[in-house]
């Protein structure tokens, strides 16, 4: 699915300024992909893409293949950062591993571990600092198996508007996953949490490049760290995490954004004060959003206080119909899709097709946990030939429901409006 | 039995084999093709050496169209600020405003753009004679000595080490300098040396003959 809004003031440009030369070499790569996917089912799912209808600098982007992974959008090269194409989500609940998003901060990254000698380190304001192996911490109590949503907090960035700079993402920075570990209460109750300790801090084999770049590094409160809700995953859907995943081991967030959800972690921390200094830049400087109840600003100003991203916002998509499509007039179909929140779970979605005028409840499908993606079906027949907007909203279990408008901040953050699908009834 | 034996070891050793490659997982990545628009503008060069120490060309070519100078020279500042990036505060205005004409809103010919862009206005830079170029400043404002020390690994290798290994190599000065002005990656690891647009033949044979010393 995908969402076309015209927006005043928004260059419509797809192509690049003409007095501008184009890099031959790229281009010729970049049609080459196309064309060596054009034969297969990928060229369909590229179609029915994401983001094809948001405009770049320099054009659409091309599908490319990655380790582990089946081709995928590209948002960019290096450090890598690879976009799912939405009709991935319609084709099931769990987002298959091979398809799921990837995204790094810094361009050293781990290319060979070899998990036999991995270490994750636990050390800080703890009673006995731990360096623990694979095998150790999957032989700890405390296991623990989970679906979750991990969303990456500027998902759907290349809708904002007035545009923001930052990754253009469509809608396909986002999956669901089985996730299975160990919890992190578990790992730091066997350390010992000293009295008076305040955070815990969480680091990944990812470096930057130059020692002037922040390492990405993260931070959760200490008693969301023992709530027993995150944990430290080695599996997705039942295998090993992909590489470009976090392999061996990720931080798993359920309910919060994919930047907490640290790959490839090897470093906790314990200590007693908020996080600070040059390494917490991803804590005290990036990844915030406006202190306030939206989380948003009027469009194209800047927030006077701001407080770090955190949970997931309710949201919903159409995943059966893309942007654009032709759908049956007075013939019975039905429409899907999926809804998710930050953990209270979704009450229930409806539909309209009128410009929002009226809502249709939906049918919720199979409950596979608060933190998952919920499927929705809704049987219709379209009375009317011509132009239709789909639209479809989430309610969540806490009352939070989907704005009608979008919730703008600079740094294009947690967007979570009611999407629109336009459609044509033939 | 002396055959099963042979059968047997030949199991172990592929077994061990086995073993070996199934305890480590490896990646490589593919490589990156993107390129940043072309451009006369001395932001280009600069944009290139610099910007690519980090991140490859497309971070900054799937960015929104028609952002304005402004916008484009804020980011390249928070890339200096924020993310560390060897850049001079004319750096700064120079890429700025190359992005802004060659992705965004601006023109080569707007007057804010020529403002920050000033070696455009003057003359093609007087070629220098090798032997008056201080090579200590061009390693400090060329960024070099962020990713290189002499005698030891930082990013990239230790000069030691690049002139050790050029020894052997004949035309030494040429391929060295070719290098320097190409840049490239693979032959000393994953990350790769942006390339040098922005310095001159002789700046650059300066750089291969004092890489080459050391």
């Amino acid at each position: 699915m995908s969402i076309t809004q015209a927006t005043p003031g928004t260059p419509s440009i797809r192509d690049h300024d003409p007095d501008v030369p184009r890099n031959a070499r790229r281009d010729f790569l970049r049609h080459a992909g196309t064309l060596a996917l054009a034969a297969s089912p990928l060229a369909a799912l590229a179609a029915g893409g994401t983001s094809e209808d948001i405009a770049f600098a320099d054009g659409p982007r091309p599908l490319v293949e990655y380790p582990g992974k089946r081709p995928l959008i590209l948002v960019h090269s290096r450090p890598p950062h690879l976009e799912t194409p939405f009709a991935v989500f319609n084709e099931g609940l769990l987002t298959p591993n091979d398809a799921f998003f990837v995204r790094y901060h810094l361009a050293n990254i781990p290319t060979r571990i070899d998990p036999a000698t991995y270490r994750l380190k636990v050390s800080g304001k703890v009673k006995s600092a731990l360096d623990l192996s694979m095998a150790d911490l999957k032989s700890m109590p405390g296991q623990v198996e989970l679906i979750a949503v991990n969303q990456c907090s500027g998902n759907s960035r290349g809708y904002a508007s007035p545009r923001v700079f930052g990754a253009q993402l469509g809608n396909g920075a986002m999956g669901n996953a089985r996730w299975t570990g160990v919890s992190l209460k578990a790992v730091l109750e066997k350390a010992g949490v000293d009295a008076g300790a305040k955070q815990v801090t969480f680091n990944g084999l990812d470096t930057p490049v130059l020692s002037s770049t922040p390492d990405f590094r993260k931070a959760l409160d200490l008693e969301h760290a023992l709530s027993g809700e995150p944990m430290l995953a080695w599996a997705m859907n039942g295998e090993d995490l992909p590489f470009l995943n976090g392999y061996p081991l990720k931080l798993v967030v359920p309910g919060w954004f994919g930047t907490y959800w640290v790959k490839h972690l090897a470093e906790i921390e314990v200590i007693d004060h908020d996080f600070s200094g040059h390494d917490a830049f991803f804590m005290t400087k990036g990844y915030r959003v406006p202190d306030n109840a939206c989380a948003c600003v009027p469009a194209g100003t800047k927030p006077d206080k701001t407080r770090p991203i955190s949970t997931l916002a309710v949201r919903s998509f159409i995943t059966s119909v893309s942007s654009g499509a032709s759908l049956p007039h007075g013939r019975a179909m039905e429409l899907k899709g999926i809804a998710f929140d930050g953990g209270s779970g979704i009450k229930s979605v409806e539909v309209s097709n009128d410009n929002g005028k009226t809502w249709q409840r939906t049918t919720l499908g199979k409950y596979l946990g608060r933190y998952s993606f919920r499927e929705w079906r809704l049987p219709i027949t379209f009375a009317r030939k011509g132009n239709a907007l789909l639209m479809c909203r989430a309610t969540a279990n806490d009352g939070d429901v989907q704005p009608m408008t979008t919730r703008w901040n600079p740094a294009g953050y947690r967007r979570n409006v009611v999407e629109q699908t336009p459609v044509t009834i033939v | 039995m002396k055959a099963k034996a042979v059968i047997v070891s030949l199991a172990c050793l592929g077994l061990a084999l086995a073993t070996a490659t199934a305890s480590s997982k490896e990646i490589t990545l593919p490589a990156d093709h993107s390129a940043l628009r072309t451009s006369n503008l001395p932001g280009y060069g600069l944009a290139q050496q610099k910007c690519g120490i980090c991140h490859s060309a497309d971070y900054i070519n799937y960015q929104a169209p028609g952002l304005s100078q402004a916008q484009w020279t804020a980011e390249v500042t928070k890339m200096q600020h924020s993310y560390g990036a060897p850049l001079e505060e004319q750096d700064i205005a120079s890429i700025g405003a190359y992005l802004a004409v060659a992705y965004g809103s601006a023109k080569a010919t707007d007057a804010s753009v020529i403002a920050a862009s000033p070696s455009a206005n003057v003359a093609p830079r007087l070629e220098q004679p090798t032997a008056t170029i201080d090579v200590a400043v061009l390693l400090d404002s060329n960024a070099c000595s962020t990713c290189h020390a002499v005698d030891k690994k930082v990013v990239g290798p230790a000069f030691h080490e690049i002139a050790a290994r050029y020894k052997a190599v004949s035309d030494a000065n040429v391929k060295m300098a070719a290098s320097i002005r190409n840049g490239g990656v693979g032959r000393w690891g994953d990350v790769p040396m942006p390339p040098m647009p922005a310095l001159t033949e002789a700046q650059i044979n300066a750089l291969a003959a004092y890489v080459l010393k050391q």
